[in-house]
């Protein structure tokens, strides 16, 4: 019985989405822009190309300023993005 | 223009396709390892393997964190997460992963509070918002995830929350990449390297790879132009007889990497003597757990956990896969018995994981026909 619910539970749980890989846990970050600072804190208001929004600690690329372009991994902004074209 | 639409342009794509067949000499074979399950997800989402000529293989690494936790890690994950009044915090794809009886998800139904977390700043809140239960994160994944665990960790001793631990289980690259370039039964000529990985610690740290085993790696970024430039560019090493480093991701990657986020990891973790991976055994200096200033946060510490070694299971070949050994749909369960709704292995759990990413994109069973 209990295997049943955990299986219910799995099928009900948010899993991975395969089109864009897992973001959480594994060496995929994705670019955000920063929207506003919270500087006391040191975390950020980052928002996808999408427009969905998340706070996302700073402190590895700080200092930053809103139109930055980050690249984020768990939460955390781990590089700054600058545009490049392919050559 | 979204920043990655131009690394995606199907037309740079054949050209470059182009360029690598006329990179291969005829009659040799070249293996290459990406070693990282984000390169994996890349090239079977976006078909990277059919635009190479067949003498060309790509081989998967070990560089999803899912992937290579042991069962016992996960037993001691479960143990923690039913101790009492604990609030046990991990990323989602952990949930799935099978211990030796069941997984997070069976003990979350049998009554332990497991949620599912982001990141470990997500965790964090958890904590403050319930100052009166400890709150346990599990924490996994490469250098690029530890730096997150870490600024968290910070974090909370800087603000005084007492009730929130850590299970560190993140690992480190060189090891295990050292470990399989010393395998007898592995003969690679290249390693597409880890790009987001490679943000933190830089480019630096795999120069072992040409200077002492004599082999070409370049470091690569995950949209399928990146995968397949990096591929050019180690056939182009192979070709001209070079043997070097290559920064393929050099637009995000610096050759330093991140310094204030090794600053931050050396702050809190140290090395563990050993660590446990799934399918490769123990792997000396290969795991990090906290450090003694943080000791008071470390939950192998503040509780007790069985920290037994589980064998993995007989049917799995978790560990052939990890190693590049064999394909994902060459595993005997593959598919049948292991899928990603059922896993039996790891690798079938995570996105990045060889296993999923095969299955998820029909990579059923199959060989390139030469051309």
């Amino acid at each position: 019985m209990t295997r049943l619910i955990a299986n219910a539970a799995a099928a009900l749980a948010p899993t991975c989405d395969v089109t864009t890989g897992c973001i959480t846990c594994g060496d995929v970050a994705i670019p955000l822009t920063v929207l506003r600072l919270d500087e006391g804190r040191g975390l950020a208001l980052c928002a996808d190309d999408d427009g969905s929004s998340e706070t996302v600690e700073i402190d590895l690329v700080a200092p930053v300023a809103p139109g930055d372009r980050l690249l984020v991994h768990a939460g955390t902004a781990i590089a700054r993005l600058t545009e490049e074209a392919p050559q | 223009m979204k920043h990655v639409d131009e690394f995606r342009d199907p037309a740079l794509g054949q050209v470059l396709a182009g360029e690598i067949l006329g990179l291969v000499e005829p009659g040799r074979h070249y293996k290459l390892m990406e070693v990282c399950g984000g390169h994996t997800h890349s090239i079977y989402k976006y078909g990277i393997d059919d635009l190479l000529p067949a003498n060309v293989e790509l081989v998967h690494g070990p560089g999803c964190p899912v992937c290579v936790i042991p069962m016992g890690r996960v037993d001691d994950g479960i143990a923690l997460a039913h101790e009492p009044d604990v609030i046990f915090t991990c990323f989602g794809d952990m949930l799935r992963v099978p211990g030796s009886d069941g997984t997070l998800l069976d003990a979350k139904a049998e009554g332990a509070d497991i949620r599912m977390v982001y990141s470990p700043l997500d965790a964090l809140r958890i904590a403050k918002a319930n100052p009166d239960r400890p709150v346990v994160f599990f924490a996994i994944g490469f250098e690029t995830t530890a730096p997150s665990t870490a600024l968290t960790l910070k974090r909370a001793k800087a603000e005084g929350v007492k009730n929130f631990f850590c299970m560190c289980n993140h690992v480190t690259i060189v090891p295990p990449l050292r470990a399989l370039l010393d395998s007898p039964d592995l003969r690679l000529d290249g390693f597409i390297g880890p790009g987001h990985v490679s943000t933190v610690v830089g480019v630096r740290p795999f120069e072992f790879i040409p200077t002492e085993y004599g082999k070409p790696i370049s470091v690569a970024g995950f949209e399928p132009l990146d995968v397949l430039h990096a591929i050019h560019m180690i056939l182009t090493q192979l070709k001209e007889g070079r043997c070097e480093v290559e920064n393929q991701y050099a637009r995000v990657v610096p050759y330093d990497g991140n310094p204030r986020a090794l600053e931050v990891m050396s702050e809190v973790f140290e090395l563990r003597p050993h660590f446990e991976w799934r399918g490769m055994g123990f792997i000396s200096q290969s795991g990090l757990k906290l450090s003694e200033a943080y000791a008071d946060m470390d939950a192998e510490i503040q509780y007790s956990v069985p920290g037994i070694r589980v064998a993995d299971p007989k049917a799995c070949q978790c560990g052939e896969v990890l190693k590049g050994v064999i394909k994902p749909w060459e595993c005997k369960v593959f598919g049948s018995g292991c899928t990603p709704e059922r896993p039996i292995g790891t690798c079938m759990v995570s996105s990045e994981g060889a296993c999923a990413a095969y299955y998820n994109y029909g990579r059923f069973a199959r060989e390139r026909e030469v051309v």
